[in-house]
């Protein structure tokens, strides 16, 4: 698979120029490319008019390119002065350290960007934002050309967001280019020169918002003719003229595409009992509040929403991992409590996480006995090993399922991103569940595979089971729930019945006027 | 005050320990046995400074007291052959730093476990020493002792030097580029790595280092006594990760503070000789600096604990 | 056959060849230097010496595969060889009763360390390292350094120093525990656990699995199990004094290493730290009777468990390296 295909994107000096696309449209693998963390196959990357033959991480450091990750890379352990300084001293080690000069820069630095942190404070004391402005004020000193700030506003207070827009226009006055990603419309509207779309690895359109003017700071597999086209794979389908009206249903339009076509297996359960009902669940350390929600025996509920909306924190307050602390859980009409993923298991409560590699499969083991390893007291009594039980598990699921591995002893990590899903899927299977909780149940996996694990999910649900799928691919979303829930800053905003066009969830979902609402 | 609070708290221990010595066992205070107890501990409180960069770039190491006495017989046997006093120092040194770049090597280089590397280091070394030497211990010659001083000036020259290697070392964890390096390394090598810092060749040379400075600690301890104990340093890598430890080095590596190290290693000297003035049995010290090291890790644990919720 | 070791198979049967290997190596050399070397009091005298490391071993193998490390097993057992001592000659109990009361405190001090280490999830290396004063300095201090025990009823000499079925007394034992730790890790859930664990704490918590009791689990039988070697090892040599069984978590560590567990976690058979342990101990042995002094076997043993170490090591680096120098070449030169 691809994650990016024939996308030319261009940044000028003194522009903001925001990335919009879903999860997974490729952007973050466009960034890595910028930054040069991954090397693109094919296709040039210039900068001030200049192709760079080959961009590594310490090359793009020095052609004053920075980025802003969610997660900060800060030492937890230093102060924030120091952290300024080790990023922006040079890297000699005999020299003497002047904690004055640290001291004033840090200060001049976060002051610049408005942010009220100390310079003595301890980054490990700071709030996710906080440590975000201070990276912004490592790239700020490195006297960056181009920073890339990736969704720097998702857990920032409102005061705080207003501090980030001034850094970013005085950025961009100061001649700085800013590739700016971000899901929210109204930042972007608010902040940005052009807008460029990505969808499914391709870029389907850069639309002006306000008219800029400048050099062309960075071009990235740009398609000019003396570029042969078998470097670019993929047509370029960048729009040649912008226009200045853009409106938000045509940005959401753009970032949906094409319409849901007819390759999700059509739903055949009906829906039975009510399984799961929360009741004003909430939990301050995983941050979801106020969650109340059905799940019906034979019945998909898909659960939409952005990064970071806590989709995946109210799973794992299902599965015991940060224990609820409000509201009710009722289990086939019973409250029950759950505070160990043990307990949750006992309870008939599955979850196939969305890290595989580090929850879902252990990648050094069998498969076999990655598929057994939430049954051991049921398939192993008295806790000895049977073999051939496992065998058989492991084979009846590598069949139901069409695993491809070389058999049940292949370990996990051998297997292919759908085949290994597939293992994690079986593995809570096997526990005969009576609530299913899907977390991205086909994040990087190929299209054959992906339609073989919806069909696979269809069955479940035939068979009656409840699941909830939260997925952050939109078609998926709405080809395979029977209802979707949408969630925004960790509660639930919107509950959508199965006919609903894109458009609208991704409404509810960047948490525009909620006229699709059905509470 | 809230910075130093780990430190200040190590420290309010050893007053209420010398307040309480003052009271019940004012004889501690008497100037000769103290001026002896404290050149003593000199040469464990250079291998302790050593030890605490090891902790904070989150190694450890506990081949020190094996290289300890590998050194202090070297050093021994120089003398004997009649080298001067500094080629012999120097050489000691020198015998230290290559042993530390050994373990820096397999840690460093190779990736091995420290834990391990060291604990296997430890055997090598002390079983190699004990089958060359069978026990022996070695004469050193006349002039040797305290430096060619009288034993009052030997001393004093012995702790003053501690206190400098001391006071340098502090000054450079936090005033020399270097020494930053080792915290952002313990802290977080890959953020390090992004900051330009090269990881690997930072573990190197603190293990080339804690080498050296066991070195000189060895040569510290030789020149106290007319010959020199091949057992010498045994246990002493308890000692200094105790005093590491407990001075307010976290074993998660990046944070702590040399003057800490000093405070936590006086408070560990006080108890032998603190147990014999308060008539409690001396064989009580391994169980009580055990018991101390845990404490220090729970309370450490504990903290981090509400840290995190 | 041992189904629980695939895909690793071939890796592994290979390290175990190679130290079967060594060991008959080592087996045959001392023979051919040493004339008593291969006779049978001297083959039950090698087991008899090797009872209590090899306890310590077997142990330490679920604690090394869930990728911590127990340093305090030989101080413990010092602990418990005065504990038993104590229990018997100063509390006037029988023997029996004197044992198992041992085994409570192995028990207790295991707890011990499982505790820090699962409810303040504090890292193993420096818990046990604690431990490893305390153990020690406790069993200094009970017998104020120099109070030894010894006058132990012959009945009770039997098992350390007699044959019993013509085999000595102590092997029916350790082999119970062979037994029985090779069916924990190769036969039950637990090993299993033990060994995810190894490869990856959080996924084993997502797997429903609950960690923390498992690695308690580990730690208390590491302390039941020294408290066992205490009392064999206070068998064979007649006294208990506080100094038993020191620098034997160096052997321990060393013989599982040696065995092909890795000590990263995950990786490794119990059936190779036995043969671990047995290279160790033909080692140690046959440099007795080929007149080399004991130094000389604990030098070697340290320099065998860097060689275990780093040979365990560069395969992994030399792939990695391959794999650095086929991306440089295949990745196409942009301009």
């Amino acid at each position: 698979m691809r994650a990016l295909k024939g996308v030319s994107f261009d940044l000028q000096a003194g522009e903001v120029h925001a990335l919009l696309g879903e999860n997974g449209a490729g952007k973050s693998t466009l960034i890595k490319v910028i930054t040069g963390a991954h090397q693109p196959d094919g296709g040039t990357i210039s900068i001030n008019g200049e192709t760079v033959a080959q961009l590594t991480p310490a090359s793009a450091h020095k052609l004053g390119i920075a980025c802003i990750y969610q997660q900060p890379a800060l030492f937890p352990d230093l102060t924030v002065a120091e952290n300024i300084g080790l990023r922006l001293e040079p890297a000699s080690a005999l020299r003497k350290v002047n904690w004055a000069t640290r001291q004033t820069r840090a200060e001049e630095l976060l002051k610049r960007i408005g942010a009220e942190i100390s310079p003595d404070a301890e980054v490990r004391s700071l709030s996710m934002p906080e440590q975000q402005l201070v990276e912004i004020a490592c790239a700020l000193g490195a006297g960056a050309r181009i920073v890339i700030m990736d969704e720097p506003t998702a857990s920032l207070t409102q005061k705080e967001q207003h501090l980030l827009f001034a850094v970013v226009k005085d950025l961009r006055a100061s001649g700085v280019g800013v590739i700016y990603i971000s899901h929210r419309l109204e930042e972007i509207f608010q902040l940005a020169d052009r807008v460029t779309v990505l969808r499914d690895g391709e870029s389907v359109g850069t639309r002006a918002i306000r008219s800029g003017t400048g050099v062309s700071l960075v071009q990235s597999a740009d398609v000019s003719p003396d570029v042969p086209i078998s470097r670019t794979l993929g047509e370029d389908r960048r729009d040649a003229c912008p226009t200045n009206e853009l409106s938000e249903s045509e940005l959401i339009k753009l970032m949906v595409g094409r319409e849901v076509s007819a390759i999700y297996p059509p739903s055949e359960s009906e829906a039975g009992n009510v399984v799961l009902a929360l009741k004003n669940l909430g939990c301050a350390a995983g941050g979801v509040k106020n969650i109340s929600l059905d799940v019906r025996a034979g019945e998909i509920v898909g659960m939409a929403g952005l990064v970071g909306a806590g989709r995946t924190e109210l799973a794992r307050v299902l599965f015991g991992i940060t224990p609820a602390d409000l509201g009710e859980i009722l289990l086939n009409g019973q409250r029950i409590t759950i505070s160990t993923p043990k307990e949750a298991v006992a309870h008939g409560i599955a979850y196939v996480p969305e890290d595989r590699r580090r929850h879902g499969v252990i990648l050094e083991m069998p498969i076999a006995h990655n598929m057994t390893m939430a049954v051991h007291e049921r398939v192993f009594p008295g806790t000895w090993l049977r073999f051939g039980a496992e065998k058989q598990i492991a084979q009846d699921f590598i069949r139901d399922l069409g695993v491809k591995a070389y058999g049940p002893d292949a370990p996990g990590g051998s297997l292919s991103g759908g085949n290994q899903q597939k293992v994690s899927l079986a593995r809570w299977l096997a526990t005969k569940p009576k609530l299913l909780i899907l977390d991205e149940p086909t994040q990087g996996v190929d299209v054959g595979a992906k339609s073989e694990i919806h069909k696979i999910i269809r069955r479940l649900a035939k068979e009656g089971l409840a699941v909830l799928m939260i997925s952050s691919d939109l078609p998926e979303v709405l080809g395979m729930s029977d209802r979707i829930a949408v969630m925004r800053g960790g509660t639930i905003t919107a509950m959508l019945p199965a006919k609903t066009d894109a458009h609208e969830v991704m409404a509810a979902a960047l948490g525009q006027a909620e006229k699709g609402a059905t509470k | 005050m809230k910075k130093h609070f780990r430190e200040l708290s190590v420290a309010g221990a050893l007053a209420v320990v010398l307040i309480g010595l003052a009271i019940f066992a004012p004889a501690f205070f008497q100037p000769q046995p103290l001026l002896s107890l404290l050149t003593r501990e000199a040469p464990t409180l250079v291998v302790a400074c050593g030890m605490a960069l090891v902790i904070i770039s989150r190694q450890i190491d506990i081949s020190v007291g094996s290289q300890f006495a590998v050194c202090s017989v070297c050093a021994g046997l120089l003398a004997a052959k009649g080298w001067p006093l500094p080629l012999v120092f120097v050489s000691s040194v020198l015998f230290g730093a290559i042993m530390g770049a050994f373990n820096g090597w397999l840690v460093a280089g190779l990736r091995l476990p420290s834990i391990v590397v060291t604990l296997a280091t430890m055997v090598t070394w002390r079983e190699a020493l004990r089958w060359q030497r069978q026990g022996e211990f070695v004469n050193l010659p006349d002039g040797l002792q305290w430096l060619g001083l009288s034993q009052v000036a030997g001393q004093w020259t012995l702790i003053l030097a501690a206190l400098v290697i001391l006071v340098f070392l502090a000054l450079a964890t936090k005033h020399l580029s270097a020494g930053r390096f080792v915290y952002a390394v313990g802290t977080d090598a890959e953020a390090a790595r992004l900051a330009g810092i090269r990881p690997q060749l930072t573990t190197f040379s603190v293990f080339v280092f804690m080498g050296a400075l066991v070195g000189l600690a060895a040569m510290m301890n030789v020149v106290q006594s007319p010959q020199v104990d091949p057992k010498s340093g045994s246990g002493l890598e308890l000692k200094v990760i105790a005093a590491a430890v407990v001075g307010g080095v976290a074993v998660s590596g990046g944070r702590g503070k040399l003057w800490g190290v000093f405070v936590g290693l006086l408070l560990l000297a006080c108890i032998s000789p603190a147990l014999t003035h308060l008539h409690i049995e001396a064989y009580w010290e391994k169980a009580i600096q055990g018991a101390i090291i845990l404490l220090a890790v729970v309370a450490d644990g504990l903290r981090t604990r509400k840290q995190r919720n | 056959m041992n189904t629980d070791k695939h895909g690793f198979k071939t890796i592994l049967l290979r390290h175990e060849t190679i130290l079967l290997l060594v060991v008959l190596l080592e087996w045959f050399y001392f023979n051919s230097v040493g004339p008593r070397f291969g006779s049978v009091d001297n083959t039950f005298d090698i087991m008899r010496h090797s009872v209590e490391i090899g306890l310590l071993a077997l142990v330490m193998t679920p604690i090394i595969l869930t990728g911590g490390i127990d340093l305090s097993v030989g101080s413990l057992l010092g602990l418990c060889a005065i504990s038993f001592g104590k229990f018997w000659r100063d509390a006037g109990m029988p023997i029996p009763l004197a044992a198992v009361c041992t085994i409570g405190i192995g028990a207790l001090a295991g707890g011990l360390n499982a505790t820090l280490i699962t409810w303040l999830r504090l890292p193993p290396l420096i818990v046990t390292l604690g431990t490893f004063s305390l153990f020690r300095g406790l069993a200094e201090a009970i017998t104020r350094g120099a109070d030894t025990f010894t006058n132990f009823p012959a009945s009770f000499l039997f098992l350390g120093q007699e044959r019993w079925l013509g085999i000595p007394a102590q092997a029916p034992i350790f082999i119970l525990v062979a037994i029985g730790i090779w069916l924990l890790v190769h036969r039950t859930t637990f090993g299993r656990s033990f060994r995810a664990i190894g490869f990856a704490p959080e996924g084993t918590r997502y797997a429903g699995i609950s960690v923390e009791r498992r690695l308690a689990m580990a730690y208390v039988l590491a302390g039941i199990i020294a408290a066992v070697a205490a009392i064999i090892y206070t068998s064979r040599l007649g006294q208990a004094k506080a100094d038993a069984g020191m620098g034997y978590e160096l052997f321990a560590i060393t013989a599982v290493v040696l065995g092909g567990t890795s000590i990263f976690g995950g990786i490794g058979t119990v059936h190779g730290t036995l043969l671990g342990v047995a290279a160790i101990a033909v080692l140690n042995n046959g440099l007795v009777h080929a007149r080399q002094p004991r130094e000389v076997a604990g030098m070697l043993t340290g320099l065998l468990l860097i060689l275990a170490l780093t040979s365990s090591i560069i395969p992994k680096m030399l792939a990695s390296l391959k794999a650095r120098r086929q991306t440089s070449a295949t990745k196409p030169i942009i301009t």
